[in-house]
């Protein structure tokens, strides 16, 4: 769901553009605003080799310091709730205060190291939380079934918050405390992305009666390794240790000072002048000049994604030759190169890049023009013109558009780049253009099918699944998949679909762009990470990093 | 007849000053209209804030909350309405009062607007007739290549280039980012506040050093200086006594303006330090559409206008003879 956070920011970003002219002013801030939508990108998700969160130890940790973030993409509709974000920052200070039952690891695949021991499908139905014992609120509280039940039902009950439409498949109701530390949460209906959604930020576990923050700092009491001190939205926020936290000797960090910027580039003369140690989002064209101030720079591959959209029930999309044709014309090597300086990898037109279930065996599509012009002419588009809508909601979007132009020209095809200011492009129209572009985090496959790929899905531009052919039956195979617990079926099952969508979908995805954070060399900790966040989760709530 | 007409119609400077005040709050009720107004086009604020999580549903909820859904005209009629109460409306994007969200920055922003006030009008003023004096030789050619020079380069290349040369790459003598942690104020922190001073000095400086150049060889020239001179009177009396005042006439004029400037364009130099004033407040407000924020600031920005031009006007009177004897 980081997605949203970059939309909305990125939203944010757009408007901006919008509504300054080209002036000198409006060129500055302009340029800002591209950094604020790298960085918004760059929380998407992480990705990179392996190595999990307490391994990546460069020598021993040790205590001490106040640890400075830099940030953009904030403002003053910043807030701080344990089960809500809104903007960048938000994530960062979320992290460090709230905790979740399951989690994802470095690999972005599920792990028992949360606040839950286990979580246990007793049928595709009914799921039992056991809960770690001696976990203690930063206020002294010991954490209970009691916390949990009132959290799954704050995010169940209030549409406000962003797990809201992901807690639609419990039964709330029926959720039943067992003993202080057993919960039994029942389905509605069979969904085996259950212990997915149990590790994502916004089921972080609050205490019974918890409120988001709404002046008073001392409210704020999670599970997590910081507890908050002050916070002015759009400003700044300062946490320190939690002395009670129950992961053994985390976090290293006396305080943790989180500051938003406007502008990345005060955000990089900040950590190349030593005022930050870290910050999130690096622009490609200023990793030279952050290395050669003697700073770090951490790549993370990613499975965040920009994708070019094709409804598939509107002309000339409803074609499926027409489709396969426009995916065979992007160079998608040119394309990663020159939108987003190649920090990135290849895509194939799939999502889901780090699911154990992404079909990673099928051919990489490569361009071909030859067999794109035959499509077309086969198809009767022989001098096809379309309009390509697209909006600056994050870094490469509109750069990925513009180059789409130029590649498709070699196939003698016309597309005219409409850039839309964002406010305007997640308008009322936002669904409903043949050949537009939109954005969205990494996250495990069924969870994105929901989101975006199924007739009831709340943002679906690719108005996939079709209702007739061989597309029709995607509906039926991911209520299969749902109620397959088995993970090789269920895994056989997600390949189908994936091949489906790799056949006749809506979705050009040319490649995964990377992440790219800087810190100072005194810090330690870092390895890049596929996690939701930037800067590995921000050193993991920064529980995993401390200075040299 | 005619002069006591003239009498009862002005009646001193205080009368001058009353006049131009409540010609002012008239200017104000306009420009509050022509901001109500822009505002709106800015777009709906609800859809801003949610941007792509906008959903029927939490569109509503919070057009409702935010009390979008009653009429423009009624809209206006409560924030003038608060306005002439003293309260500024709450924020939407941050849903607490605007006076609460502005006022530190606010204080911020006019440290350091003042900052370069204090700077850089001493400065002009005497590199501007130190030039005029020293008119086609050495100094006034460089002096006034390198103001023509700051004047063409946009003030964010400016704050770049001093970050560039003392924060980061060059020295490290300066902070190259400003920040003021909440609760706290800028004096606490007085280096922060060099480098964004300077930037915005260097903004200023060229403009109002240049007009004082000219208007002081203009006054250099004039038939009374010459007299003066004529009269035997030394040449320091001359330039402080007789020159000097009426040089900077016009002078005033122009430093209005440059500081009323100040008051938008300190935005820009804010943006580059991260330096939490009103500056970043109001581009923020922009991306939020943000209404009650933006009205706040452009209000307070054209007020501030309207000030600093009653003050040029007075302190024009006041130094110039001429006018002076006429009210």
């Amino acid at each position: 769901m980081t997605n949203d956070i970059e939309k909305i920011a990125g939203a944010a970003q757009r408007g901006l553009w919008a509504n300054s002219a080209p002036s000198r002013r409006g060129l500055l801030i302009g340029a800002g605003g591209l950094g604020a939508a790298a960085v918004l990108a760059s929380c998407g998700g992480g990705s990179a080799p392996s190595s999990s969160a307490s391994t990546s130890a460069t020598g021993t940790p040790k205590r001490g310091g106040n640890f400075r973030l830099g940030v953009t993409g904030g403002g003053s509709k910043d807030m701080f709730d344990g089960q809500n974000v809104g903007t960048t920052p938000d994530g960062a200070r979320l992290l460090s205060a709230f905790e979740t039952l399951l989690t994802f690891d470095d690999d972005f695949r599920l792990a028992s190291d949360g606040l839950a021991e286990s979580v246990e499908a007793d049928n595709p139905t009914q799921y039992t939380i056991r809960l770690r014992r001696g976990v203690e609120f930063q206020d002294g509280k010991s954490m209970t079934a009691d916390d949990v039940i009132y959290s799954l039902r704050r995010v169940a009950t209030d549409v406000s918050l962003r797990g809201n439409s992901a807690a639609a498949s419990m039964d709330i109701a029926g959720i039943k405390k067992m003993d202080a530390h057993t919960v039994r949460l029942p389905l509605k209906e069979p969904d085996s992305t259950l212990k997915e959604k149990l590790a994502a930020y916004y089921f972080s576990i609050v205490p019974e009666g918890y409120k988001k923050f709404s002046g008073d700092p001392s409210t704020q009491i999670g599970t997590g390794p910081y507890r908050l001190k002050s916070f002015t939205p759009g400003r700044e926020s300062v946490s320190e240790r939690n002395p009670n936290y129950w992961r053994e000797g985390q976090p290293y960090f006396d305080s943790v000072t989180i500051s938003n910027f406007s502008d990345t580039t005060a955000q990089v003369n900040a950590l190349i002048g030593g005022q930050i140690d870290a910050m999130t989002d690096v622009p490609a064209a200023q990793i030279t000049a952050v290395k050669a101030r003697g700073k770090n720079t951490l790549v993370s591959e990613t499975g965040w994604w920009i994708g070019l959209s094709m409804a598939v029930d509107m002309a000339p999309f409803d074609d499926s030759r027409v489709r396969e044709a426009f995916r065979l014309m992007v160079d998608r090597q040119a394309m990663l190169e020159q939108a987003v300086s190649g920090y990135g990898a290849l895509g194939n037109d799939l999502y889901g890049r780090y699911d154990v279930g992404y079909f990673s065996d099928l051919p990489q599509r490569k361009q071909d023009l030859d067999k794109a012009r035959s499509l077309l002419k086969a198809a009767g588009h022989e001098s096809l013109s379309v309009d390509l809508y697209t909006t600056n909601a994050t870094g490469g979007m509109v750069e990925m558009a513009t180059v789409l132009a130029k590649q498709a020209k070699d196939a003698g095809v016309t597309v005219n780049v409409r850039n839309l200011p964002s406010d305007t492009y997640y308008g009322d129209d936002y669904t409903k253009r043949a050949f537009c572009m939109d954005y969205w985090a990494a996250r495990p496959y069924l969870q994105q099918v929901q989101q975006g790929s199924l007739a009831s899905s709340p943002y679906n531009v690719t108005h996939w699944p079709p209702t007739s052919g061989k597309g029709a039956a995607f509906q039926s195979l991911y209520e299969k998949a749902l109620a397959t617990t088995d993970d090789d079926q269920r895994i056989e099952i997600e390949h189908q679909m994936q091949q489906l969508e790799y056949d006749l979908g809506g979705w050009i995805i040319p490649f995964f762009p990377s992440n790219i954070d800087g810190y100072a060399a005194n810090v330690q900790g870092l390895t890049p990470a596929k996690t939701t966040f930037g800067l590995a989760d921000f050193g993991h709530g920064f529980r995993t990093i401390w200075f040299a | 007849m005619a002069r006591s007409v003239r009498r009862r119609r002005r009646g001193g400077i205080a009368a001058f000053i009353l006049r131009r005040l409540l010609l002012g709050g008239v200017v104000l009720v306009l420009v509050s209209v022509v901001v109500f107004v822009a505002t709106q086009a800015l777009g709906d604020p609800a859809r801003a804030i949610l941007g792509r999580d906008a959903t029927p549903e939490r569109l509503a909820a919070l057009r409702a909350q935010l009390g979008l859904n009653s009429s423009v005209f009624t809209q206006y009629v409560d924030w003038v309405g608060g306005l002439l109460r003293g309260s500024l409306g709450n924020s939407l994007a941050a849903q607490q009062p605007v006076s609460e969200l502005l006022g530190s920055r606010l204080v911020n922003s006019l440290v350091l607007v003042s900052c370069a006030a204090v700077v850089s009008i001493p400065l002009s003023i005497a590199v501007g007739s130190w030039a005029a004096l020293r008119r086609d030789r050495l100094f006034d050619s460089m002096s006034m290549t390198l103001m023509l020079v700051l004047a063409a380069v946009p003030e964010f290349v400016v704050a770049l280039l001093l970050v560039i040369a003392l924060a980061t790459t060059v020295l490290h003598v300066f902070p190259a980012i400003s920040p003021v942690p909440p609760g706290q104020r800028p004096w606490d922190h007085p280096t922060v506040l060099v480098l964004p001073t300077a930037a915005l000095v260097m903004g200023v400086a060229p403009y109002v050093a240049r007009i004082m150049r000219a208007s002081m060889i203009e006054v250099l020239e004039s038939d009374f200086v010459e007299m003066a001179r004529l009269k035997g009177l030394p040449e320091r009396l001359v330039l402080l006594r007789h020159a000097l005042p009426n040089a900077l006439g016009p002078v005033f004029q122009v430093i209005a303006i440059s500081l009323a400037y100040l008051a938008g364009g300190v935005v820009v130099v804010e943006y580059v330090f991260n330096y939490p004033g009103i500056g970043s407040a109001l581009q923020d407000a922009v991306v939020n559409h943000d209404v009650p924020v933006v009205q706040a600031l452009a209000m307070l920005i054209a007020a501030v206008y309207v000030v600093l031009n009653l003050l040029a006007d007075v302190a024009t009177i006041l130094v110039t003879p001429r006018l002076r004897t006429r009210l």
